[in-house]
């Protein structure tokens, strides 16, 4: 075992978690495409520092390839898929939203008391030291849900899928510190190709419609 | 008695050098010499010297604003301890007391702004009407979740229990959104760049230059002056509520010194970290103002959800 105080290890874990939260909130405040893109990417920085944190205080060692895979695959080429994406799109702007910006601040912040309230009777049963993580990796996820309700346009509800998939990432490594290797690998796999995929997606809409409003797709008829 | 005075000291001498501090950091961010830090001294030695110019149209709110609004701020800046962790004045009132110091200061500059009847003072004192209205509550938010960590809404007691590691170890994570939640309505309650340029004048953009615009003299020196020390208070908040460390918990000179000496380093630290802010982001639009103080909000709401549920 590591020589470092569980109890300042769990406080760190919870610091590192809620600076992941904290860049949600960001992208959620952030209007600019190419800013949320590289939030993201921050926000991937982050979990792979959990998530390397929690290898370290648990011994768990599969965990930190699955935190080089995140800083590799979430926090640089995901990123440069994206920003790629925009620029042959040459959108800069996000200005069509559902929700407004403050407004969508505050249904985020009531979000995260519902995701705490939620967790609340199940955290004081778990005896990891990443428990707490819990509340914020499902805050996380239903941010992310949040972005691709209230976002209209295409690389946004992107960038909301793909918090999602960090919260849940999270939620894994909190709940059970980290799915078996083989599962994380799929899952790396999977989220690269979704993005590549979408990168690809994004392109026929803007063919299609001239631009990137989702809420077209409902006029489609056969 | 001696610190009350000491403190009281500090205050007024410091405020200039951080407010010319700030204004060379961006001069020399720009690639201009810039003038010398301790420019702001010549400058109010210099309206002081000036004789005041007041409209007829005012009434007895003009000429008594800069004066009440100099003393409030300066008796809110007693409440905060500065070089030692316990003040004796600390009995006198706590962060709440602080906030509403500092509200009532800003409370009479709106009206002052509006007295003299100039379009600008109107437009000016409007826009500051707004932005306080949204900073209070992320500010009020933010020191609870503050004073629940520590136990306690005594400022002194705060920072008392934080120097001694008594607080901030076990809860890093509300901590720190208050921190950042602190630091966005410090720049918007002293003015300062992504809400307001203190750079202008005669601009349609102007918050605090447009409420102050029709002071001359020793009045505008009080009004400059204060808020110099506003924005000492508040960074010396931010400075001593979060990383205390360095601050004499024992009242012995030599703790005194060296809790002086890291205050001036850690001051002077926040207002370079301010000027590279000021240089690097653009002023908001006014309408996007409530988006930032928004954020703040939330971010202050947040310390005070983590402070409940991550008790480890």
């Amino acid at each position: 075992m590591p020589a470092i105080d569980p109890h300042i290890g769990t406080q760190l874990v919870d610091l590192c978690s809620a600076l992941l939260l904290l860049t949600c909130f960001a992208i959620v405040a952030q209007r600019r495409l190419s800013a949320c893109v590289e939030l993201f990417a921050l926000q991937s920085g982050f979990l792979a520092a959990t998530t390397a944190l929690v290898a370290f205080l648990t011994g768990i060692h599969h965990l930190y390839l699955a935190a080089a895979m995140t800083v590799l695959i979430k926090g640089l080429v995901i990123p440069r898929i994206l920003k790629k994406v925009i620029e042959r799109l040459n959108v800069t702007r996000e200005l069509q939203m559902n929700v407004n910006v403050p407004a969508g601040l505050l249904i985020c912040g009531a979000l995260v008391i519902l995701a705490f309230f939620i967790t609340q009777p199940i955290i004081p049963l778990g005896f990891l030291l990443t428990r707490d993580s819990l509340a914020i990796a499902l805050a996380i996820v239903l941010i992310g849900f949040f972005t691709m309700i209230a976002r209209k346009k295409a690389v946004t509800q992107v960038v909301g899928f793909l918090v999602m998939e960090n919260g849940l990432f999270l939620g894994a490594t909190a709940a059970a510190y980290g799915m078996p290797l083989i599962v994380e690998l799929g899952v790396f796999f999977d989220v690269l190709v979704a993005s590549l995929i979408v990168g690809i997606y994004t392109h026929r809409i803007q063919d299609a419609f001239d631009s990137l409003d989702t809420s077209q797709l409902t006029t489609l008829k056969e | 008695m001696t610190l009350v005075l000491l403190q009281t000291l500090i205050l007024l001498a410091v405020a200039p050098f951080i407010v010319g501090l700030i204004r060379k950091v961006k001069a020399r961010l720009q690639c201009r010499r810039g003038a010398s830090p301790f420019q702001p001294y010549a400058d109010l030695a210099k309206l002081f010297r000036k004789e005041p110019v007041v409209s007829t149209a005012t009434s007895w709110i003009f000429t008594a604003t800069p004066y009440i609004l100099f003393a409030s701020t300066l008796a809110a800046g007693l409440l905060v301890p500065i070089f030692a962790s316990q003040m004796p004045l600390s009995f006198a009132g706590n962060i709440i007391a602080l906030v509403y110091l500092l509200a009532l200061g800003t409370f009479f500059l709106i009206l002052a702004g509006l007295d003299a009847g100039s379009a600008f003072g109107g437009m000016g004192s409007s826009r500051e009407a707004i932005v306080a209205s949204l900073t209070e509550p992320a500010m009020i938010v933010s020191i609870f979740a503050i004073a629940l960590t520590a136990g306690s809404t005594n400022l002194s007691t705060i920072v008392h229990k934080t120097a001694l590691l008594e607080g901030i170890v076990t809860d890093p994570a509300p901590h720190l959104m208050a921190l950042a939640a602190l630091f966005i309505v410090t720049l918007a309650e002293t003015g300062r760049v992504p809400v307001d340029n203190p750079a202008t004048h005669l601009e349609l953009t102007m918050i605090h230059e447009a409420m102050v615009l029709e002071y001359s003299g020793r009045y505008l020196a009080l009004l400059e002056w204060a808020a110099g020390i506003k924005l000492l208070v508040l960074l010396t908040l931010i400075a001593n509520v979060f990383a205390p460390w360095g601050i004499a918990t024992s009242p012995t000179p030599a703790a005194i010194g060296i809790g002086l000496a890291v205050y001036l380093v850690k001051v002077s630290g926040l207002a370079v970290l301010i000027g590279v802010i000021e240089s690097m982001f653009a002023k908001l639009r006014l309408f996007r103002v409530p988006e930032l103080l928004g954020v703040a909000f939330i971010l202050a709401l947040l310390g005070l959800v983590f402070f409940y549920t991550l008790r480890g």
